[in-house]
């Protein structure tokens, strides 16, 4: 098993009380599986994700990646290998080539050689952005460019596992096409996909989860 | 009007005062006329105006009076501890339990800036002389406090606003300092420049209330002059010793031990 949760709780204080965002999941992932975790909004699916890329403070449950515990691995090398990429997309101020190669410009990796050049130029032209220059202030990019940029720069750190809240929600239909595309590939190299959608179905997912009053179950089931 | 005989100094009486309480009693009219709601609080300001002053007058005379290097630095001890106090309810959303950071950044710029002036520049006689320490303590204090205020303000008020960044940037493995560190920049920059400005336009725009007040005085104007360039750059000197302190000690509060940032959302979590 690639990812596996156990009894993943969350809650929050509210006006009513105590509410249970989650309340006891358990979750698991194969490698080379995409999974799409649907439900209505505000039911969680944003924390399901957060607690798996263990990003959520105050969220209770065991974590396993390849099975080792997330304990052992810890908190920061956890979340270089199950890599969360949140809805909105966030470029940081530069060009393209500075986004992607951000990464390695961080202290955790700074032992790290960041990708050359070819290999950047190779991956944008990989997901349709031959026009996309490296040097382009990243932005002046598209709505749809900057979210391929997003995903690109999290999967060149080469994680085993991608959280990706909505990836394709607001894009056009090219561009979610090629954001479909490069989960695909990623799914095809051994990794493990976890989407948080509101669209149909777009059959690249092999189940379909629905979050609904803090349980998570088969859709259809 | 009353003159005294060894300065030559305009003195004010009681008379002069209640001819300047006129002029708010003036600006009170114009609020009821024009319904601004104001009369209450320019009435109650007006009062803690004259108590404040009348009081921080009688305990300046009876501290000179008592000339003690102990006095001294209680009094500004107190000072400090009210500064780190206001600073934080200028702050509303800086985290809570910064008290601390507050109090020890008030500390330091308080102390080193104030005797950086006191020992150094005007080489007062002894260390503590309370008629320079108290007076400089009060300006490096009270006018470093709004910059100090002003970047803790900024700085979260900017985490807040880049938290979905911060996040992004937390996924791909950054520290507190990596994610969050622009905000920082920002918030002490915002601290800075109501000071830089006031540098850029002094003598030109308005003359600053020290250099007019030993004008009166009867100071030389060019003697009021130094001293008033002294106090401007000290002021500047504490607002950025005192913002990058206390915003860099407060600013790892907001994250989590293991480096997330603790966004509304997630501060009534359970």
């Amino acid at each position: 098993m690639l990812l596996a949760a156990e009894n993943v709780r969350y809650s929050v204080e509210s006006d009513e009380g105590v509410l249970r965002i989650l309340d006891g999941v358990d979750f698991e992932l194969s490698s080379g599986q995409i999974v799409d975790v649907v439900g209505p909004s505000g039911s969680g699916k944003t924390t399901l994700l957060r607690a798996l890329a263990q990003l959520l403070p105050g969220a209770d449950g065991a974590l396993r990646l390849e099975g080792r515990s997330s304990a052992d691995i810890g908190p920061v090398q956890w979340r270089l290998r199950v890599s969360l990429l949140p809805q909105i997309t966030s470029l940081v101020a530069g060009t393209v080539r500075s986004n992607l190669v951000l990464p390695w410009s961080l202290k955790v990796r700074s032992a790290e050689s960041p990708p050359p050049e070819h290999v950047l130029r190779d991956a944008l032209d990989g997901v349709g952005l031959e026009r996309v220059d490296l040097d382009r202030d990243a932005a002046k990019l598209s709505v749809g460019q900057a979210a391929r940029v997003a995903l690109l720069r999290v999967t060149l750190t080469e994680p085993r596992v991608l959280l990706l809240d909505e990836p394709d929600a607001n894009l056009d239909e090219d561009s979610a096409a090629r954001v479909a595309q490069m989960t695909r590939e990623f799914a095809q190299r051994g990794g493990g996909v976890v989407r948080v959608r509101h669209h149909r179905s777009d059959e690249l997912a092999s189940r379909r989860l629905r979050l609904e009053h803090g349980h998570l179950g088969e859709v259809g089931a | 009007m009353s003159t005294d005989p060894a300065t030559g100094v305009v003195t004010i009486g009681w008379v002069q005062l209640v001819l300047a309480t006129g002029l708010v009693v003036l600006v009170g009219a114009l609020s009821w006329r024009l319904h601004l709601g104001l009369e209450k609080d320019l009435a109650v300001a007006t009062v803690r105006t004259y108590a404040q002053l009348f009081l921080l007058g009688f305990v300046l005379r009876w501290v000179f009076g008592v000339d003690s290097a102990a006095l001294v630095i209680g009094i500004m001890l107190l000072m400090i501890g009210m500064a780190a106090v206001t600073i934080l309810q200028r702050a509303p959303d800086a985290p809570r339990g910064i008290l601390g950071s507050s109090f020890v950044s008030m500390l330091v710029t308080g102390f080193s800036v104030t005797f950086i002036v006191t020992a150094l520049i005007v080489r007062v006689e002894p260390w503590y002389a309370p008629r320079y320490v108290i007076p400089i303590a009060g300006m490096v204090l009270g006018n470093s406090m709004n910059g100090i205020a002003l970047a803790l303000e900024r700085t979260y008020a900017d985490l807040d606003a880049r938290c979905g960044q911060i996040l992004a940037l937390t996924a791909l493995g950054a520290t507190p300092w990596e994610a969050g560190g622009e905000s920082v920049r920002t918030g002490i920059r915002a601290g800075l420049i109501p000071t830089i400005n006031s540098m850029a336009t002094v003598g030109v725009v308005f003359i600053p209330g020290m250099m007019t007040g030993q004008i009166i005085a009867g100071a030389d104007p060019i003697d009021a002059t130094a001293y008033q360039i002294v106090v401007m750059l000290m002021v500047s000197a504490a607002t950025a010793i005192g913002a990058v302190l206390t915003v860099l000690l407060s600013f790892r509060k907001r994250f989590t031990d293991d480096g997330v940032y603790m966004e509304r959302g997630l501060r009534s979590s359970r």
